[in-house]
């Protein structure tokens, strides 16, 4: 089935390998970091408490308590929250194919994205368009993430932080947030993971990632196993040590938090104690 | 001592619900500065809803409290031109400190970040000048050494007391506490009553949700007693625990003593 002289063929164009495989890396990193900022965004716009209609609960209350009613439902009505609701149920549930057509052929069709060669090969103007499609998509994902994490911190950091006369957004930044964005750093890695391995997509709209090298080799050899497997080998070894230096790092955290598992456990118990003295 | 009062509550109401579940259910009862008002009664009673409704941790469904005059669970205030301006809880909150049960304090800070935060960040202090007196109180609590430690090293005891000088750092009018000894190993309650006896000293105006009748007694200078989301009886602490009235809170007694 594979045959040695077309592997031989095939490691003639390695250039074009390692030209992919910093194509698809820098793919996935610029990815990550604008998707993490805008799912930062999106996140607190889903946690935020704006409430434009509240004056129609005539409640006195800066947070509305749930209460049955139409009048109230709309009262209770929070555009942040609804903007960021949809904008992650369409992203999840729509192919990342076709988000990245629709963001290269029509959206940024019309716009001049400056054409000039990324690192002497990657052609900018189509390096763009995957980078926005994809970190519009992995934007909705890591929302979710973020969201999780923002959750996950105790109530009471939160209120000791406001006690202290602190206010919402300094709260957020600079006793929530930290606190998350540490407990969920392994997660965003495997999105990291994750968008190097959907990135090989882009290679459709012309973009010199791993992909396209395959492709690129098979018109000049015409085969395609031998490339695909050295393409396969390629992704390989970029995912697995990436996932196991995660996994790594995960561990290493959760030993962390079973220090302070059993320093709650202990709390528990002599509140229990206290309770029956 | 001055009797000046600083806090006033009046008929505050908490309800959950639709009022189907009555945490408070109408309470006044004024602050004065230098108080040291201790809380007490049975679980449920709305000690907690009561304490952390004076800083609006928990929003009043009615009645108000009267902050050196000012109502601050209204969302606007009458300024001396008549303008209507919003009404800044935060600033109101920074002259309240609040002690927690479960110390609350940043895990991912130091100490001295911990209590140099607020401050530096609400207050606008600068760094050096926050450190300086965050380690003299650090100091007044025997845990100047401690400062560059994090909260996961320290004890329950140490935590506890970080918390309470966290909360000094802002330079609060008065000081709230929730059971802030009823998360501790027996053994450490001796130490953060210690502080809070030393600040009551001080003059600090404290309001202490409490399990802890010795340190009521002997350090409180009036005494609630709740049951029901009501204040059901209220004196000295020579009053409550030597001629109590009210049958709840003889039953209360019985039970605790
Ligand atoms: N979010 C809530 N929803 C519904 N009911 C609540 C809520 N929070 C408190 N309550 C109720 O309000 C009442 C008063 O609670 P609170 O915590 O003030 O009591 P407490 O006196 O502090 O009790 P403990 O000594 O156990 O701390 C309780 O009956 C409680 O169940
Ligand atoms: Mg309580």
């Amino acid at each position: 089935m594979f045959r040695a002289e077309a592997f031989a063929k095939t490691f003639e164009y390695a250039e074009l390998f390692v030209q992919g495989l910093i194509c698809t890396v820098s793919l996935s990193a610029l990815t990550v970091v604008f998707g993490f900022i805008l799912a930062l965004a999106l996140a607190v716009m889903r946690l935020s408490d704006i409430h434009v209609f509240r004056f129609l609960s005539r409640e006195r209350q800066r947070s509305l308590t749930a209460r049955g009613g139409a009048l109230y439902a709309l009262a209770r009505f929070n555009p942040l929250r609804f903007l960021s609701t949809v904008y992650v149920e369409v992203f999840r549930a729509t192919p990342m194919l076709v988000q990245l057509f629709i963001i290269y052929h029509v959206v940024l069709a019309g716009v001049g994205i400056p054409t000039f060669k990324l690192f002497g090969f990657i052609r900018f103007e189509r390096f763009v368009p995957c980078v926005v499609a994809l970190a519009l998509n992995s934007a909705a994902y890591l929302c979710e993430i973020i969201r999780a994490g923002i959750q996950s911190i105790d109530g009471g950091q939160t209120e000791a932080a406001r006690s202290l006369g602190m206010s919402p957004w300094k709260t957020m930044r600079f006793v929530v947030l930290p606190q998350a964005i540490k407990n969920i750093l392994p997660a965003i890695g495997n999105e990291f993971v994750t968008i190097i391995k959907e990135s090989s997509i882009c290679y459709t709209v012309g973009v010199q990632d791993i992909m396209y090298a395959v492709t690129t080799v098979k018109s000049a050899i015409y085969t395609i196993a031998e490339p695909l497997i050295v393409a396969t080998c390629v992704y390989f070894c970029l995912t697995f040590p990436t996932s196991k230096i995660i996994a790594h790092f995960e561990r290493k955290m959760s030993a962390g938090d079973r220090r302070s598992g059993a320093d709650t456990a202990r709390v528990r118990k002599s509140k229990n104690l206290a309770l029956k003295g | 001592m001055t009797n000046e009062k600083l806090i006033q509550v009046v008929d505050l109401k908490k309800h959950y619900n639709r009022g189907a579940i009555r945490a408070l259910d109408g309470v006044s009862v004024d602050i004065d500065r230098g108080d040291v008002m201790v809380v007490i009664g049975p679980s449920g009673s709305g000690k907690s809803t009561f304490l952390r409704s004076l800083n609006l941790m928990e929003e009043p469904t009615g009645g108000a409290i009267y902050f050196e005059g000012q109502d601050i669970t209204q969302k606007k205030v009458v300024m001396p031109d008549g303008k209507k301006v919003r009404l800044d809880i935060d600033a109101y909150r920074r002259k309240m400190g609040m002690v927690f049960q479960h110390f609350n304090l940043f895990p991912h800070m130091t100490i001295l970040d911990n209590m140099t935060i607020a401050p530096v960040q609400v207050a606008g202090i600068p760094r050096a000048q926050a450190e300086e007196k965050a380690m003299a109180l650090l100091s007044r609590v025997g845990l100047a050494d401690r400062a560059g430690a994090y909260p996961l090293q320290l004890s329950g005891g140490q935590k506890q007391r970080v918390a309470i000088v966290r909360a000094l750092a802002m330079e609060p009018q008065v000081m709230l506490f929730d059971e802030p000894t009823s998360a501790l190993d027996p053994e450490m309650v001796g130490e953060v009553l210690d502080v809070m006896k030393e600040l009551a000293r001080d003059g600090m105006t404290m309001v202490v949700v409490t399990h802890e009748m010795g340190f009521a007694r002997e350090v409180g200078n009036r005494v609630l007693f709740m049951d029901a989301g009501k204040l059901v009886e209220q004196g000295t602490p020579e009053d409550i625990f030597t001629r109590p009235q009210n049958p709840r809170l003889q039953d209360f007694l019985s039970k605790v003593l």
